[in-house]
């Protein structure tokens, strides 16, 4: 009982030491005198060096840059210990979600004004459309701007593809041709699946099935990620779903559940012929290289081309002292940085358009055409889809996912239920306003 | 005894009062400080919408009822959760009892097999956990490996619906050598002569362990259900590190939501005052099962308090 007492508050003091702690915050705008720009991002030892490198040449006699060092593994940790405390560094790495959140809470510094009248290039048509749409608020604010465009496409082994006398994917491919590979190369060579997807079967999968619904002219799963008014299972998403149903049932694609975390060292030693994936593990391909002949290729399509894309970028606390001076250095990132660091680790394409440039000839250099092709392809679409719902409340359509749509793909409750899902989570953006 | 004396130990009295209260001081402070008002804080949040970022917003008692009745989360939870229990609770008690009966014997290196019993449980949890997790992989784990080369059927384990839970307790019982160094101490106290005088009488082992052992182990029989239980309900490091609560919410235990949800994912907002709820749910929950364990416990358990 003694014990259970104290466990119990233990964690619930845990929870409030979270809470407790307290800083001092500060107005925003710009101060006379050098003044210091913090950074912290979420990036290996290795590229931080090459980003503190890379600041090392910015000249400005009144700002200091420094990096902060932070493990990259408890990022997340150190962003949330540091938000509660009022500690945020000037400028952090974030993911259009954290961007949209903290912005509705009022945390982030608005750069709508600043971007929009930038100096020379640094301007927000020099940015990929979609991206910079993605990182407005409902009210047309920008708490951050975008820095790193996240593609999607299919991994592929080339060998085992040519040894189960099966075409290798390429741009136009159709969902169709894709389940019929995967049927072919499950359970041969160590692989006990033809397709590894766990973007079709994780909980961002409804929103990865919106490609099928788009691209056979049919409705995407959601409106719109950050500011939903409703969700939708058209005939065209139904339709894609039976088909993956199917794929699971019959074994050829990973199901509901299964354990993705090493799916990329599966891929590399040949026990994973096909995986859904972003353009960010060539990166890690370059440096691990796998012992299999690979290639990336766009998603399947129904009719037309269809993709999924976010992107990442850099965010600023509301109460940083020195506004005009952090936006300096946030320039000088998206401008340069990327330019230097890129090269090495070619992992995404940067949202401001003239550095993209060092990227994809990083990877052409890297002899990884189909990188470079498909990632441009993805670039170029005209119909994309978001990844995941942004919204505060995005963490209950998870679970909505976990309880109604996953035992769908796993075949436990019939596709017919689909529309009760979809219920529940318009009543839930219905609630939430 | 003169009045003076009578006084003077009445101050010495008055100091020892104070004596004893600046000793226990610290631990009334500390009590305080870590335990009541973090209680009464908790409770407090539970009542309220709260992400540890803005001022909590009172919303009486509307997380519990969206934690009752909206969240399709919270009752699969509580059944993994009571799945746990069930299935590790009497698995532990029987296999450390079992354990410590066979390191009761006399036979030459019972001290090593004690040891290499005991030793799980000093090795660190997160480590151990991980490594079974490499075991378990249903593609390319050893366990799988050796099954497949005897010929027997292989498992998805930790990615089967029905098979997730049974593996994560199975891990669980990797640590059984704690239960087991109890219920050892306990069978070395019991008095050797009744188990003598077992003996004489003719009685066969099953009776000698159901008429002498457990009787005279069932205090500590009732303190390891009432320990093994509570630490069951508040299972965390396994389902965390194995599966994260999948496949679907089979192994989403109640300890494992409220940590969802009050230190989510990087990109999502915290929901402290809802995991607050949570966690008194928790705590109720624990209370109520502890309480009735006891209840009953004078039904099964041994007591030599009969008077003189």
């Amino acid at each position: 009982m003694k014990r259970t007492f104290l466990v119990t508050t233990l964690a619930c003091a845990g929870l409030l030491t979270a809470t407790a702690c307290s800083g001092s915050d500060s107005g925003g705008g710009s101060s006379d005198g050098p003044v210091t720009v913090t950074v912290m991002t979420w990036e290996s030892a290795q590229t931080n060096a090459a980003i503190n490198k890379a600041l090392a040449d910015f000249k400005d006699d009144n700002i200091t840059v420094q990096l902060l060092d932070t493990p990259a593994g408890n990022f997340g940790d150190k962003l949330a210990s540091l938000t509660q405390a009022k500690k945020l560094p000037d400028l952090f790495w974030c993911g259009n979600d954290t961007e949209q959140q903290y912005t509705s809470q009022g945390l982030l510094v608005d750069w709508t004004d600043k971007i929009k009248d930038g100096d020379g290039d640094f301007k927000a048509d020099k940015f990929v459309p979609s991206a910079m749409e993605n990182w407005k608020t409902a009210d047309g604010q920008m708490g951050g701007l975008p820095s790193l465009m996240n593609t999607y496409g299919v991994w592929y082994n080339a060998d085992a593809f040519t040894a189960a006398g099966v075409p290798v994917p390429k741009a136009g491919w159709t969902w169709d041709e894709m389940y019929a590979a995967a049927a072919k190369l499950a359970g041969k060579n160590g692989a006990k699946y033809g397709l590894v997807a766990d973007q079709l079967t994780s909980l961002d999968g409804p929103f990865t099935m919106s490609m099928y619904s788009v691209s056979a002219g049919g409705a995407p799963f959601t409106d719109n990620v950050n500011h939903p008014t409703k969700a939708e299972a058209d005939a065209k998403f139904t339709e894609g779903v039976q088909k993956l149903v199917d794929a699971i049932k019959s074994g050829s694609v990973s199901p509901p559940g299964y354990d993705a975390a090493n799916v990329q060292s599966l891929f590399s030693a040949g026990k994973v012929p096909m995986m859904f994936g972003g353009q960010w593990l060539a990166a890690g391909f370059q440096t691990d290289k796998p012992k299999v002949k690979y290639g990336f290729a766009p998603f399947p399509q129904v009719d037309i081309p269809a993709t999924l894309y976010d992107s990442v970028g850099i965010c600023t606390p509301q109460y940083t002292k020195n506004q005009d001076a952090t936006f300096k250095v946030l320039e000088y990132i998206n401008t340069k940085v990327w330019d230097a660091v890129l090269p090495a680790s070619p992992v995404a394409p940067p949202a401001y358009t003239p550095a993209q440039t060092s990227y994809f000839d990083a990877l052409t250099k890297a002899q990884q055409p189909t990188v470079v092709d498909t990632v441009k392809a993805d670039l170029a679409a005209e119909k994309t889809v978001g990844v995941r719902f942004t919204t505060q409340w995005a963490q209950q359509v998870g679970d909505l996912t976990t309880a109604n749509y996953q035992p769908i793909l796993s075949g436990k409750k019939p596709v017919s239920e689909l529309p009760a899902y979809i219920d529940k989570i318009n009543g839930l953006i219905k609630s939430a306003g | 005894m003169s009045r003076a004396s009578r006084g003077g130990m009445s101050r010495n009295a008055g100091s020892d009062i104070k004596a004893a209260y600046l000793f226990i001081a610290p631990a009334i402070i500390g009590f305080t400080v870590f335990v009541v008002y973090p209680l009464v804080r908790s409770f407090y949040l539970a009542l309220t919408k709260y992400n540890g970022l803005t001022d909590p917003i009172f919303v009486g008692l509307g997380n519990f009822r969206r934690l009752f009745t909206v969240d399709p989360a919270f009752w699969p939870s509580l059944r993994a959760t009571g799945y746990l229990v069930v299935l590790y609770v009497p698995l532990s008690l029987i296999l450390g009892l079992a354990l410590a009966m066979f390191c009761n014997q006399r036979f030459a290196g019972v001290r090593v097999v004690r040891t290499l019993a005991y030793l799980p449980v000093v090795l660190p949890a997160i480590a151990t956990i991980t490594l079974w997790k490499f075991i378990l992989d249903p593609q390319v784990g050893l366990l799988n490996a050796v099954l497949d080369r005897l010929g027997l059927p292989t498992s998805l384990w930790l990615q089967s619906p029905s098979m997730s839970m049974p593996a994560v307790v199975l891990v669980m019982l990797w640590g059984v050598g704690g239960t087991m160094i109890i219920f050892l101490a306990a069978l070395q106290a019991v008095p050797n002569e009744l188990y003598e005088a077992a003996r004489v009488d003719g009685a066969g082992s099953w009776s000698v362990f159901f008429r002498i052992t457990m009787p005279m182990i069932s205090p500590i029989m009732l303190l390891q259900v009432i320990l093994q239980t509570t630490a069951a309900l508040q299972t965390f490091n396994q389902p965390k590190i194995l599966t994260n609560g999948a496949p679907g919410f089979s192994t989403n235990v109640l300890m494992l939501s409220i940590y969802k949800n009050g230190f989510p994912n990087l990109g999502q907002i915290p929901q402290l005052g809802y995991a607050s709820a949570q966690v008194w749910v928790l705590f109720v929950l624990i209370i109520a099962v502890i309480a009735l364990t006891a209840k009953f416990s004078s039904l099964w358990t041994y007591s030599d308090n009969t008077p003189d």
